[in-house]
């Protein structure tokens, strides 16, 4: 992170909950991309998943307390990686993809959340933010632990998940 | 001299002559200056050139014929030919059609005349015309041209001197002085030349006349109609109006953007019209044809836009300096798919003004594509014509400037016309597209909606009320001539013709080629027994669409000859007299 | 970390942006990270969504202008520079995104692309570059590799040299030419938002892979790099650059400063019809 700026309570109050939000709205993207696609269990899948990010954005923001969280641009804030660390990879997704890999991409989100949290800790600009972080790190621990028993109903699928027999169709 | 000829010495009515000369003599500028000094004499004419293929120092023919009336179609006959030589002239030979009464009066220094203008049967005489010019300071064989045309047909010296003042403002006193001596030595030497053609002197200029080319006029109404945006890719005989829209536009407070092939010009003025800015492009058939594609984008996405075609001979390169009519077809089926737009077309060269100026105002009021058929013979002939009257056909675009929640661009309505939401105005965003749609706008396979989208794009065309404008329908008969564009104007003096010799002929000059207007033409031709139609095309473009959408009876008569040679009074005459 | 006085509640989002039809490409299709990064640009930029206008042509990418909640023309194959420098000039007040593909953008559209460049228009040119054609089910493009042998049409490949398009763009005059990969959102989104901020024609290149018909291109993701080098002001510069370039670095090349295409414009009021009839009058 290219973070050298002390963080403070509101900071990560707004940067937990743009980490909520993005992510519900990715999950949401691809909720709406397997319904187009007539995947309906992993558009019920993520639009699970965009539903249980939602539950977590609302939290953060009642933990606000009705307090106006500060407006943060989308580059302005600097995520470590490509985007917001709990957005799953939108490049890995797959018409026929099947629940194993969707909860395997949300683990991979779940565990880059951790990792987030556990250096924003180190930055912390006084014991009240640090102590939010340390939060923050506790309940994503939380949430792949859920992911991971989750997932154990889903082992991986045999090869061949992807085999279409239908060749692609002509649009335009 | 022949009876003809002895009656017109007093009560002539018009005069058809032409200047010719090659290597820069200047024959077209004398043309030029001769009609705007027979204007401020009182008169109307038409003025077209006819020239060689070099770009300069080519053979060239100013043509004119000057008359009491307006005057909107070639003569049947040019009554006085001057020559100052003959080189590469029997190339005009066909355009001017001389006769047994027509002079010709030729330098004296110049070649033995043309086979084929002698054998026509003009009276041929001689004049020093080089030498006189020679003779004097800075004098050019143009000018003393001049001044023999004007002694000839009578044109008062002072409306030339004026004309010459006025031409050469710019060039110094010098080069007036020398012009004017080269004219009053070219009426002093045609004195000599009994005048047989001799135009009676016209009356008082009456109200404000305009000197005017149908490509201005197209231009003109187009600024009058509402047009700020304009694309331009040159094309022969279209780039008139291009040129003269460019400064005017911006004056008026619009712009103009040259793009880098018609592909271009036809894709911008939609993007500049989606924005709400009234658009329109300039072309010719070749353009055209190359715009169809994306004038049926404009039709699905039913974004207006004009498009003037200045048709020119075809097909392919054709005949790029010459007239003709043979775009109707491309003009009214070019497109894929089912694209019902407006097709209009000029009767003269005032009507470019007018049809342009219209085309603006139902396009806009239609939110379609209108294609204006002008053609090579109105597009560059210059005219003296009547002030155009001012107009109420303005763009007036159906626009929605508060949308509410679920706004839907395309919503079918009661005329078939949904309001259109401007960008930057908030809650009325949708995407235009040329796939099919619903009304929302959203692409769409279903059959409901391409049926009632299709219905609606066509709908809304054959719903309007054009008035009385669709067609120029003039006098009464059992016989009608049923024509259209540049071939109005020998057909309306070939029926003033036919009438002096008591023959009831009705014209019915469509203005409208699209959609069609069934029950208005057959109101049209109530009591008429016999149809002649006329066209310049060679396949009979023309008389097919009138019978695929007015199924016109079989037996209807067809004079149809395509370009390079415009139609003259005579020729439709001729047709008349044999449907008697 | 930016401050702004826009509480976040009264902040456009990305997805204020994203319109409600949901997009028919491919689960995987580097195009879905192109609208976010397009949305996040807007976002970030906090253009207000009806005066930004989204124009393309015909292709998987020209699908886009209905997925953004702005005005949008899905034009003809090939003619969406046109349709935007018309939008533009017209509506000089306006933002005006073109969205393109490598065939509908340097195929057919080449020619408009070539003279959008010239004239230095002040539009943002965004193609989504997969190197194949794909809504018509995989034909080559003009950056497709000369030996990618997939295709029916093409069957040992086409031989040809692939199309550069920042080589072009930069010859034929853009002052803003930059490259970019769907697989880094927010870089992108840098790289767009720097873009439109930019005044004169913007030319993105956004390598997008096509998951149905090059799953070749999973591999990009290993190939891209950041340029190792500062953007430049200086074609020279710029254009020894672009020649040695693998095709895979991504930023901006060259950022110059040229005067943005203007049409014409009266140095004093508008005048109405009635202005121009002495030009006629006898």
């Amino acid at each position: 992170m290219s973070e050298s700026k002390k963080v403070t309570v509101e900071q990560m109050l707004a940067r937990a909950y743009a980490i909520e939000r993005e992510a519900q709205s990715r999950y949401a993207d691809l909720a709406d991309q397997m319904q187009v696609h007539n995947n309906r269990e992993l558009a019920e899948l993520f639009g699970k998943l965009a539903e249980i990010e939602g539950k977590h954005a609302a939290q953060i923001k009642q933990r606000a307390a009705g307090a106006e969280l500060p407006y943060i641009s989308p580059l302005a804030y600097r995520w470590p990686g490509t985007e917001a660390p709990e957005n799953v990879d939108i490049s890995v997704a797959h018409y026929l993809m099947t629940p194993h890999h969707a909860l395997k991409m949300a683990l991979k989100g779940e565990e880059r959340a951790v990792a987030y949290f556990e250096d924003l800790v180190k930055i912390a600009a006084d014991t009240d933010a640090a102590a939010l972080a340390e939060e923050f790190v506790e309940e994503e621990r939380e949430h792949v632990e859920l992911v991971k028993a989750w997932l154990e109903k889903y082992p991986e699928p045999e090869a061949g998940w992807d085999e279409d027999h239908d060749p692609p169709a002509i649009q335009e | 001299m022949s009876p003809a000829s002895s009656k017109e010495t007093s009560d002539r009515q018009s005069i058809a002559l032409a200047i010719n000369g090659s290597g820069g003599a200047g024959a077209i500028t004398a043309g030029g200056m001769l009609l705007k000094a027979a204007a401020r004499a009182g008169l109307y004419g038409l003025f077209t050139r006819s020239v060689g293929p070099q770009i300069r120092g080519g053979e060239a023919a100013a043509i004119l014929r000057l008359a009491r009336m307006p005057v909107d179609a070639a003569a049947d006959r040019c009554d006085l030919q001057i020559a100052i030589d003959w080189m590469n002239a029997d190339r005009f030979a066909g355009e001017l059609n001389l006769g047994p009464d027509s002079l010709v009066v030729a330098d004296s220094d110049a070649d033995e005349a043309p086979r084929v203008i002698v054998d026509s049967g003009a009276r041929i005489v001689t004049l020093p015309i080089a030498a006189l010019a020679k003779s004097i300071k800075g004098g050019r064989p143009n000018m003393v041209a001049l001044g023999i045309a004007a002694a000839v047909i009578g044109l008062p010296r002072e409306a030339l001197d004026a004309e010459i003042e006025t031409t050469l403002a710019g060039k110094g006193v010098g080069a007036i002085t020398a012009s004017k001596a080269a004219l009053a030595a070219g009426i002093d030497a045609a004195s000599e030349i009994a005048s047989a053609v001799q135009l009676a002197p016209a009356g008082p200029a009456g109200d404000k006349r305009w000197i005017i080319s149908g490509n201005e006029a197209a231009g003109m109404g187009a600024i009058r109609g509402g047009v700020r945006f304009v694309a331009a890719y040159p094309i022969t005989p279209a780039t008139e109006i291009l040129e003269w829209m460019a400064p005017a536009l911006v004056k008026a407070g619009g712009s103009l953007v040259q793009a880098e092939d018609e592909l271009a010009s036809i894709n911008m003025i939609i993007g500049a019209s989606y924005g709400g800015v009234p658009s329109l492009t300039a072309t010719s058939g070749p353009g055209l044809a190359l715009m169809l594609e994306s004038l049926g984008l404009a039709v699905a996405s039913e974004v207006p836009i004009v498009v003037v075609d200045v048709m020119r001979g075809g097909p392919s390169t054709g005949i790029p300096t010459k007239s003709e009519q043979s775009d109707l077809n491309m003009a009214l089926h070019g497109c894929h798919g089912d694209a019902p737009h407006i097709v209009l077309a000029p009767t003269s060269v005032a009507d470019c003004l007018f049809t342009t100026q219209w085309a603006v105002h139902l396009a806009e009021a239609m939110q379609a594509p209108a294609i204006v058929l002008s053609d090579q013979f109105l597009g560059q002939a210059k005219a003296v014509i009547d002030r155009p009257a001012d107009l109420a056909f303005i763009a007036n675009r159906k626009i929605e400037t508060a949308p509410e929640v679920g706004y839907r661009r395309y919503a079918l309505t009661a005329d078939g016309v949904s309001p259109m939401t401007v960008p930057g105005t908030p809650g009325g965003q949708y995407t235009a597209d040329g796939l099919e749609h619903n009304p929302r706008g959203t692409p769409s396979t279903a059959a409901g909606d391409h049926s009632s989208q299709l219905d609606k794009r066509s709908d809304k065309l054959t719903g309007f009320d054009y008035g009385q404008h669709w067609a120029d329908i003039e006098g009464e008969g059992p016989l009608a001539v049923i024509t259209w564009g540049s071939s109005t104007g020998p057909a309306r003096e070939a029926i003033g013709k036919a009438r002096e010799d008591g023959l009831a002929v009705k014209l019915i000059a469509l203005r409208l080629l699209a959609p069609s207007r069934p029950e208005e033409f057959a109101a049209a031709l109530e009591g008429v027994e016999r149809m002649l139609v006329v066209e310049q095309t060679h396949s009979g473009q023309f008389l097919r669409h009138l019978r695929a959408e007015y199924g016109l009876p079989r037996d209807a008569a067809h004079l149809c000859r395509p370009g390079p040679l415009n139609f003259r009074a005579q020729e439709i005459l001729s047709a008349i007299r044999e449907l008697q | 970390m930016t401050m702004d006085a826009t509480p976040m509640s009264e902040a456009l989002t990305p997805r204020d942006y994203k319109s409600d039809i949901k997009p028919v490409w491919c689960p995987g299709c580097g195009d879905y990270s192109v609208l976010g990064s397009i949305t996040t640009a807007l976002a970030e930029l906090q253009l207000q969504p009806e005066n930004v206008a989204v124009v393309s042509g015909i292709g998987c990418s020209s699908r886009i202008p209905a997925y953004a909640n702005c005005y949008g023309f899905h034009g003809v194959h090939g003619r969406s520079l046109a349709l935007g420098t018309g939008l533009k000039v017209a509506r000089p007040d306006l933002t005006v995104l073109v969205a393109s593909g490598d065939g509908d953008g340097f195929s057919i559209g080449g020619n408009h692309f070539l003279h959008a460049c010239r004239r230095n228009i002040d539009l943002t040119y965004i193609v989504m570059d997969n190197r194949v054609y794909g809504m018509t089910k995989g034909q080559p493009s003009p950056t497709t590799e000369p030996d990618w042998a997939e295709s029916a049409l093409a069957p040992s490949g086409t031989g040809l040299r692939p199309f550069h398009p920042l080589v072009i763009a930069l010859a034929s005059g853009a002052s803003f030419v930059a490259r970019a990969f769907s697989g880094d959102l927010l870089g992108t989104a840098a790289l767009i938002a720097e873009a439109i901020r930019h005044e004169g024609f913007s030319f993105v290149e956004i390598l997008s892979p096509c998951v149905t018909f090059r799953p070749d291109e999973r591999e990009w993701r290993n190939q891209v790099h950041l340029a190792s080098v500062e953007p430049t002001d200086d074609p020279a510069r710029a254009a020894r650059r672009i020649m040695t370039d693998d095709g895979f670095n991504t930023g901006v090349l060259f950022s110059g400063e040229r005067p943005a295409y203007s049409a014409a414009t009266s140095d004093g009021p508008s005048v109405d019809a009635a202005y121009f009839e002495k030009e006629f009058e006898v």
